[in-house]
C-alpha cells in the first residue's frame, strides 16, 4: 500500500492545526482535539513531530517551538510561515458552498442568518458569488412531517404510489425526513405494510396527526443511509427482460437492473425488477421503439394494453 | 512515514520562506530528513512529495532560476498559499458546521475545508440531506470561480463554455453558462461530460452582471432543449391535476374545468422530453394542441399498440 494517502491526510490536518494554535495560544489538548475531530493521542503525536520541523539549518532558533503546559495548554512559536492555513481547494470550496446552499434551501432556514452570511463571505473570498446553487425540491407537507418526526407523533397519510398508480391511506410512525437526489423522503414504520417504508413527501396528498405517539419498533432494520433511497426489489416483484437500443441504454445505467449483457449494434439486454405495473407502463411507453420486451409475454401485453388505453383518448377524427 | 511527513513539512516551510526559486540540488542540500543521494532516486522522491503536496492544493510554482531560462527551481508564493482571513464569526462557523453535518457529501472535502476555516464550532446536526459529488464537478467550480473557459466533449460534440455556475437539481449537477459556438445560455449535466474538461487561462471572460446561474435551470427539465419553442396544451384529468399544477406551477394553468380537470400550457423545446412527460401521466392526460404534437403521440402509441386502435 502506498503511504501517500495517510501521509497526505495527516499533513493536511497539521497545516490547518498549526495556524489555529498560533492564533489561539493557550488552548488545551482536549479543546483542540475536539475542534479538529481527532483523538487526543493523535494530536499529541502531531505536536511531538513539530519540534523536528522548521527551516534549515535546523538550529534551535529555526525549529518550531511547541510548549504544552501542565494544564494541557498548547503554545507554538517560530512557525510564522504557517501562520495562515492553506487556501481552500476547489473541491473544499465547492463542498462547503454546496452543503450550505442545500441547507439554506430547506424550508424553514433563515435566509438572512449566520449561514447565509458565512456563505456570502466564502463566495466572495473564492470569487464565486452565486456560483453554486442547490435546489432541494418542493413538497407541500414537509413542514408538518418534519414537525411530527421531531415530536414523535404518529401520522396518517394519503399517499400516491407512483409505481402502482394508486392512492392509499397509511398510518406511519415517522422516523426521519431527509432529502436525497433532489427529492424529500419520509422514512418510518408503515402499519399497512407492517414494515419500514420510505415515502416520497411530494407524493403525500394529505397528512393528519392520529393523536398517538409513535410506537417503539425495536426490530426495525433501520432506515439509515443511502441504501434506503432507491427501490429495492422484492422476491415477488415481476422480472422483465428488455432489449434496449442505443437511445435507451441509459435505462441500464439509471435503474437498478439485475443483469446486463451487451448485444450487437450497441444494444443491451437487461433484467429489470418491476415494483408495479404503472412503472413498467410509463417506462416502456416513454421508450417506445427503442426498447423491446423479450419476456415474460404478460409484460408485453401490459404495454400494448396501456398504449391502447392512452390511444383511446385520441379518436381518429 | 514520519520521516517523509517531517520532510514534507520542512519542504513547505522552506519553499514558503525562500525569496527565489530553489533547484532540487539546493533543496536536497537543505532538507532533512535528507533525500536519497543517488540522482534518479532523489528526483523520484522529490516528485512524489511534490505530487502529494499538489494533491493537497499546495501551489508549488516551477520557475527558471535565472533570466536565461536555465534550470528549473521551485518556490511557493505566499499570496498563492495563504488563505485570506474570511472574517467569519463564531456563529457563522457554527452555522457552517451545522451545514456540513446536516448535508452529507461523499468524500471529506467539506470537513477538510472546515478545518482550514478554524475547525468545528458548536454542535453537529442530524443529517437532513445528501448530495452526490460528480467527478469533474470541482473542475467546473474552479473554472466558475477563476473565469476559465471549459472545453469538453458532450454527447460526441466538442463544446466551449464560459461557466457561470454549478447548479444541483433533480439529483444531478449541471454546469451552466454561455456556449461560445452557439452564443447562448446552455446547461450541461456534469456526469455526462466525457473525460476531464480542459480549463483555459484564468480571467478569460466576465459573466454578465447579476447573472443568476440557478435561473438557467429554474424551468422544468422539459424545457432543456434546442428545438424552436412550441406551445403545447395538455388536458389533465382531475385525479392528476394537483400533481401537474404542483409540478409546473399555477402559471401554467390556462383553464380549470368544472369536473376538476385542468388545461396546462407548456413551452416545448424538446419533443422527446415532452412526449415522455405526457405519457408518464398514462391515460389521464391528452395533448389538445398543436396538431403536430397530438399526431406525434398518436403515431408513437399506434406503433406500441401493434397498429390496432
Amino acid at each position: 500500500m502506498s503511504p501517500r494517502p495517510a501521509a497526505g491526510a495527516r499533513l493536511q490536518r497539521m497545516l490547518a492545526l498549526v495556524p489555529w494554535i498560533l492564533a489561539n495560544p493557550g488552548s488545551t489538548i482536549p479543546e483542540i482535539a475536539e475542534r479538529f475531530e481527532i483523538e487526543e493521542r493523535e494530536l499529541e503525536r502531531d505536536l511531538e513531530l513539530l519540534p523536528m520541523c522548521g527551516l534549515p539549518p535546523y538550529t534551535a532558533d529555526r525549529l518550531i517551538d511547541v510548549w504544552v503546559g501542565d494544564d494541557g495548554a498548547v503554545s507554538i512559536r517560530l512557525a510564522e510561515y504557517f501562520e495562515r492555513p492553506l487556501r481552500l481547494t476547489p473541491a473544499e470550496g465547492l463542498a462547503l458552498l454546496a452543503a450550505g446552499r442545500a441547507l439554506l434551501a430547506v424550508p424553514g432556514s433563515d435566509p438572512a442568518g449566520p449561514l447565509a452570511a458565512a456563505l456570502g463571505k466564502l463566495e466572495r473570498a473564492l470569487g464565486a458569488t452565486g456560483g453554486v446553487a442547490v435546489h432541494v425540491g418542493r413538497a407541500d407537507h414537509l413542514g408538518v412531517l418534519r414537525g411530527a418526526t421531531d415530536a414523535g407523533d404518529q401520522v396518517e397519510l394519503d399517499y400516491y404510489s407512483f409505481a402502482r398508480d394508486e392512492m392509499t391511506t397509511r398510518v406511519v410512525d415517522p422516523e426521519r425526513v431527509f432529502n436525497a437526489a433532489g427529492a424529500w423522503y419520509l422514512a418510518g414504520y408503515c402499519y399497512r405494510a407492517e414494515a419500514d417504508r420510505v415515502f416520497r413527501v411530494d407524493r403525500v396528498r394529505s397528512v393528519r396527526l392520529t393523536g398517538s405517539p409513535v410506537a417503539a419498533h425495536p426490530s426495525r432494520a433501520g432506515v439509515e443511509g443511502e441504501g434506503d433511497l432507491v427501490y429495492r426489489a422484492g422476491p415477488d416483484d415481476l422480472r422483465v427482460r428488455l432489449l434496449l437500443g442505443p437511445e435507451a441504454v441509459w435505462v441500464a445505467d439509471s435503474l437498478p437492473v439485475e443483469s446486463r449483457k451487451e448485444r450487437a449494434r450497441g444494444q443491451v439486454e437487461v433484467v429489470l425488477a418491476v415494483s408495479g405495473d404503472a412503472f413498467l407502463e410509463r417506462l416502456l411507453l416513454g421508450l417506445g421503439p427503442s426498447a423491446r420486451v423479450l419476456d415474460p409475454p404478460e409484460a408485453s401485453a401490459l404495454v400494448v394494453a396501456a398504449a391502447q388505453r392512452v390511444l383511446a383518448r385520441y379518436p381518429a377524427s | 512515514m514520519t520521516d517523509r511527513l517531517e520532510r514534507m513539512l520542512n519542504l513547505v516551510a522552506t519553499l514558503l520562506d525562500t525569496r527565489r526559486p530553489l533547484t532540487l540540488e539546493e533543496l536536497a542540500e537543505r532538507l532533512e530528513p535528507a533525500y536519497p543521494v543517488e540522482k534518479a532516486a532523489r528526483r523520484r522522491s522529490f516528485e512524489r512529495d511534490k505530487e502529494t503536496l499538489r494533491d493537497l492544493g499546495v501551489p508549488i510554482s516551477v520557475e527558471p532560476v535565472d533570466e536565461l531560462g536555465g534550470e528549473a527551481g521551485y518556490r511557493i508564493h505566499p499570496e498563492d498559499y495563504y488563505l485570506p482571513d474570511l472574517g467569519l464569526g463564531d456563529d457563522e462557523r457554527a452555522a457552517l458546521h451545522v451545514a456540513v453535518t446536516a448535508v452529507r457529501l461523499e468524500g471529506g472535502a467539506a470537513q477538510a475545508g472546515l478545518r482550514k476555516l478554524g475547525g468545528i464550532e458548536g454542535a453537529a446536526a442530524p443529517p437532513v440531506a445528501q448530495l452526490e459529488v460528480t467527478p469533474s464537478l470541482a473542475d467546473c467550480f474552479d473554472a466558475v470561480a477563476k473565469r476559465r473557459t471549459l472545453e469538453f466533449e458532450y454527447r460526441g460534440e466538442a463544446r466551449a463554455l464560459e461557466p457561470y455556475g454549478v447548479v444541483h437539481r433533480f439529483g444531478r449537477w449541471y454546469v451552466v453558462g454561455r456556449d461560445q459556438a452557439r452564443d447562448a445560455g446552455r446547461s450541461f449535466r456534469v456526469d455526462r461530460i466525457e473525460g476531464v474538461p480542459k480549463a483555459g487561462p484564468v480571467r478569460a471572460f466576465e459573466p454578465p452582471p447579476d447573472v443568476d446561474p440557478a435561473a438557467f435551470l429554474r424551468a422544468d427539465p422539459l424545457s432543456y432543449g434546442d428545438e424552436a419553442p412550441i406551445d403545447a396544451f395538455v388536458l389533465v384529468d382531475a385525479t392528476r391535476a394537483a400533481w401537474v399544477v404542483d409540478d409546473l406551477g399555477a402559471d401554467a394553468v390556462v383553464e380549470r374545468r368544472d369536473n376538476g380537470a385542468v388545461v396546462v400550457r407548456l413551452r416545448v423545446v424538446n419533443q422527446d422530453a415532452f412526449r415522455t412527460w405526457v405519457l408518464g401521466l398514462l391515460e389521464y392526460a391528452e395533448v389538445l394542441a398543436p396538431t403536430e404534437l397530438r399526431a406525434d403521440i398518436m403515431v408513437w402509441l399506434q406503433a406500441l399498440s401493434g397498429g390496432r386502435t
